[in-house]
């Protein structure tokens, strides 16, 4: 199989993935070991008094996935007013490209 | 599966090697997702027609989100793009879906709706991958592996000789 990706493809995918996985996991990670809540949700009583607030602002954990998105949408764009590489017209048959 | 022998941990592989189950399984999660979606649109269109006035709405009180004030201003300012936008391209987008016919660009659309639900709703009180985060990765995944070539229209549009002269509208077809 040749490789046809190229500097800016890895760095699209190695931001995004890392923006994807700091976002979602590793933030995850951190609020589990700070203890409850575990969830990016305020916990109540049931008279509904906030007792705990999550460690880390969902705004912030959720703004990192959007910023995940963003770059996959701006690599998407970037693909579109590029060249392609000379073989990647040939590959329609692979699932993947 | 054919893998990279010299880096183990390498991400190249071939999913037609896998047979026919990947194609399979690709068709049929491309159709379970679009038929999610159109199921969606096509019961806000037969109850509320292209006036879907909820939509706006529910974009109003998207306060507070990652996305700032961009919800809020699209419900305050595109109301008039919402309210029918949101049952026509969600049944738009699952009709394309099932029908594997300009998949990825349908995909997009979808990723869309689902980052604005997953922000919107907030349902994180079992943490922040949920239904709504499944949903926009099923979209993804659609999105990525072209999954319209699968027992979809893409696959024949795909081998006309419009796309083989300009080999770019894969980027939405697929």
């Amino acid at each position: 199989m040749t490789d046809t990706t190229t500097i800016v493809d890895r760095i699209a995918m190695g931001l995004s993935g890392a923006l994807f996985v700091l976002g979602i996991v590793v933030m995850g990670v951190l609020e589990l070991l700070a203890g409850k809540p575990y969830s990016p949700a305020a916990l109540t009583n049931d008279a509904g008094e906030v007792i705990a607030t999550p460690l880390i602002d969902p705004t912030l954990r959720t703004g990192l996935v959007i910023a995940a998105l963003v770059v996959l949408a701006v690599w998407g764009a970037y693909k579109l007013v590029t060249p392609m590489a000379a073989d990647a017209a040939d590959r329609a048959e692979t699932p993947a490209d | 599966m054919a893998t990279n022998t010299a880096n183990p941990l390498a991400t190249d592989f071939e999913l037609d090697l896998d047979g026919p189950l990947t194609s399979y399984w690709l068709a049929l999660l491309r159709v379970i997702t679009g038929w999610w979606f159109f199921h969606s649109g096509v019961t806000k269109l037969v109850e509320d027609g292209l006036a879907y006035s909820y939509g706006p709405m529910y974009m109003q009180e998207m306060t507070g989100t990652a996305l700032g004030p961009i919800p809020v201003w699209m419900g305050n300012n595109l109301a008039w793009l919402i309210a029918p936008g949101v049952p026509l391209f969600e049944t738009l987008i699952g009709l394309a879906l099932m029908a594997g016919l300009l998949t990825r660009l349908a995909s997009i659309g979808g990723v869309t709706f689902m980052t604005l639900f997953w922000i919107g709703n907030a349902e994180f009180g079992h943490g922040l991958v949920n239904s709504d985060l499944m949903g926009l990765l099923l979209f993804m995944t659609v999105l990525v592996l072209g999954a319209g070539r699968y027992y979809g229209l893409d696959a024949i549009v795909e081998q006309t000789k419009l796309v083989q002269r300009h080999p770019k509208l894969r980027y939405i077809l697929g």
